[in-house]
């Protein structure tokens, strides 16, 4: 017979890196200002032997607790949640240990060691909460605890660069927010209503299929970047002859093109997604709707239309996602969002600047992903399993 | 009643139905067979609407279908098919519900049929009415079919080879389940079906169908007896003929009255099994006659072998 290891192997790999990265790679650095770059800390001389040993413990605890029982998998998640808790204590504790007070300008700086930590503690939960059945509201509690950690250790947090950095753009971000998420929903919602029009037609409409789709495609191949800058020319030339659209500041740049070629990029998610999703309700069902004596009106609301529902909101979700992203490169044509700090970030060589406009925007993927996610599987047809 | 009066269909230059007149008389159970693309579907199609005829008439209880607004005349027509065309995302229940809903019951009546149908069909209402179509077995499945199309109280049910894709021990016990509800409700059905098995066992009528006319039409005993043509006589097995006709006569029919009591522990008949069982037990069993059991196990006759080769009745 085959012998097989009593602990869960994935778990023991994800330690194994996490052990060999947090002891390999920089925990963190210690900047004198914003010029000068960083010296790096180990694990050790960051958080001092006692805070190491108890990290690395818990995490070979982790690690070796024999898959059994139901009751080691909530172990294991209550291991893995404590450590995602101490991330944001462990730099407050760095910054108190490392950071003198006396020198306004020194920043601490997020080492590789903790973001590479970081990401396997994510991987970690995943695997985790994929065996374990766990009811949703436990879920948000620990979301929950997560945020309310961050939120109370930020005091502390003032000296990281990455604070220091919000802090003197703190209007900057809350506009940079601002125009995102309006770009983003303006897109979204748009291409919503217009591509679920198109789809209706196209069901009506075969043979407009194939030349739609093709077009749809065509767009979706053109390099953003491109797209934004051959937007410029033909709206400043429409501008210049429009008082109304100077009114609405309609300009070559800013916020009309960057909108206008994201809806492009959307209309071919949320089209195909609801086409196919329309299309794919079995015509037996819809026979027997008919059959049973449902208006046309009647079949399409209650039968068709909840059926598809769940890969339409798939699509929603791809496109909300893809034009999140989108919507950073439109910083470079002058349309605002958290694109700006990433692109000022480039150009100063400021690693802190980037990770200002990066970080959120990965938030509102994520946060966009499982909202979307929670949607339609909410809709799905029937019970699972 | 349905009466079909010269009706034809056709798709573009294609004739899927090519002039057919049928009648078929309340409470009749009529069963179309014929092989694929005969046209059967398409006539039981017509009868709701669910395609227009090209050509012709169709009545209902003597009123012109394409007078009946489309939608209200199929509330009043039950319809089943092979794949149930059951809604995924609403329960056994709801899914029930949907001709009462549409007719616009009280929710009392509602629930009080749907009880009613669960139970006729043998679903117990705890157990199935809060399940969705993804949690039943086909055969569970299309016994929802059935009680769906029943809901809304209709005269007529449409079933177009609503067994044909069942397992053949489950579609046995729901061709005997369809066979004691008709017995119960008397409804006018019409069934489509490729398998003359099937149609043998259930009809009262059977319409033989090929290249969408009609071939021939009459009793399941008169078809097997008189077959119109080679075609009808393939569709009913050819050389299997004899076995088929065996199928349909009861050994209680048969059997000689008698109170000679034949050895209890061999093989024996119930009255209502078919002398095809009666023949198939002999030839199993190397024996000339048989004791035939009422429904108590209380001998109440014997078949001989002699028998079986009188002329029917």
């Amino acid at each position: 017979m085959k012998s097989t290891l009593p602990v869960n192997r994935v778990l023991l790999v994800l330690v194994l890196l996490a052990l060999a990265s947090l002891w390999g790679l920089d925990y963190a650095s210690v900047q004198p200002n914003r010029i000068v770059p960083g010296a790096g800390q180990s694990l050790m001389s960051a958080l001092g032997w006692p805070w190491a040993s108890v990290l690395t413990l818990l995490l070979v605890i982790c690690a070796c607790t024999p898959v059994r029982s139901s009751r080691a998998l909530l172990y294991q998640l209550m291991i893995v949640v404590l450590l995602i808790l101490q991330l944001p204590l462990s730099l407050g504790w760095f910054i108190e240990r490392h950071i003198d007070p006396a020198l306004p300008y020194a920043r601490a700086g997020i080492g590789a060691g903790f973001w590479v930590l970081l990401f396997l503690l994510g991987l970690m939960l995943i695997e985790i909460k994929q065996r374990i059945r766990l009811h949703a509201g436990w879920s948000l509690v620990i979301w929950l605890l997560i945020l309310a950690v961050i939120l109370i250790s930020v005091p502390w947090l003032e000296p990281l660069a990455l604070m220091r950095e919000y802090q003197t753009r703190s209007q900057q971000f809350a506009q940079a927010l601002r125009s995102h998420l309006a770009l983003v929903g303006g897109a979204v919602g748009f291409s919503l209503v217009s591509g679920f029009i198109l789809a209706l037609l196209l069901n009506r409409y075969p043979a407009a299929r194939k030349s739609c789709f093709g077009v749809l495609s065509f767009i979706q191949t053109i390099p953003s970047l491109a797209l934004f800058g051959l937007l410029i020319a033909p709206l400043s030339y429409l501008s210049a002859n429009s008082p109304l659209l100077q009114q609405l500041n309609v300009r070559g740049i800013g916020w009309a093109p960057a909108l206008l070629a994201l809806i492009a990029y959307s209309l071919l998610p949320m089209v195909r997604n609801t086409f196919i999703a329309l299309h794919e309700v079995s015509a037996d069902v819809l026979e027997s709707a008919r059959g049973m004596g449902m208006s046309p009106r009647q079949v399409f609301m209650q039968v068709r239309l909840p059926l598809a529902l769940p890969i339409i909101i798939e699509g929603v979700r791809i496109t909300t996602i893809q034009a999140i992203g989108l919507t950073a490169v439109a910083a470079l044509i002058g349309a605002g969002g958290f694109g700006t700090f990433i692109f000022q970030g480039l150009g100063q060589a400021a690693m802190d600047l980037i990770l200002l406009g990066a970080l959120p925007i990965i938030v509102l993927a994520l946060l966009a992903d499982a909202f979307f996610s929670a949607a339609a599987d909410r809709f799905k047809p029937g019970v699972k399993g | 009643m349905i009466e079909l009066i010269n009706v034809s269909k056709r798709f573009g230059d294609a004739t899927a139905v090519d002039d057919i007149s049928l009648t078929i008389e309340s409470g009749e159970f009529c069963v179309l067979v014929g092989t694929s693309g005969c046209g059967k579907s398409t006539t039981l199609r017509m009868i709701n609407r669910l395609l227009p005829h090209s050509d012709g008439r169709i009545r209902i209880d003597g009123e012109e279908i394409y007078q009946i607004d489309e939608q209200k005349l199929r509330r009043r027509i039950g319809y089943a098919i092979q794949s149930t065309g059951l809604f995924p995302h609403w329960s056994v229940e709801r899914n029930i519900s949907v001709v009462p809903r549409l007719l616009g019951w009280p929710a009392a009546k509602i629930d009080a049929r749907i009880r009613e149908l669960l139970a006729l069909l043998d679903l117990p209402y705890e157990e199935f009415a809060g399940k969705f179509p993804s949690q039943l077995s086909g055969g569970q499945a299309q016994r929802v079919g059935v009680a769906r199309a029943l809901a809304g109280d209709p005269d007529i049910l449409l079933m177009d080879e609503p067994f044909g894709a069942l397992d053949p021990i489950t579609r046995e016990s729901l061709q005997n389940e369809l066979l004691r509800i008709q017995s119960q409700i008397h409804k006018t059905i019409v069934f489509v079906t490729h398998d003359m098995d099937e149609a043998l066992k259930l009809a009262t009528r059977i319409v033989v169908m090929d290249k969408g006319k009609i071939v021939q039409q009459d009793t399941p005993q008169q078809l097997l007896r008189h077959p119109a043509s080679e075609f009808v006589e393939s569709l009913l097995g050819g050389q299997e003929r004899g076995l088929k006709q065996a199928g349909l006569l009861r050994s209680g029919d048969l059997m000689q009255l008698t109170d000679d009591m034949i050895d209890g522990d061999g093989p024996s008949l119930q009255a209502t099994d078919s002398i095809r069982v009666a023949l198939s037990l002999m030839l199993t069993h190397h024996c000339r006659s048989l004791p035939v059991l009422d429904q108590q196990g209380n001998q109440i006759g014997v078949l001989h072998l002699d028998q079986l080769l009188e002329p029917a009745p």
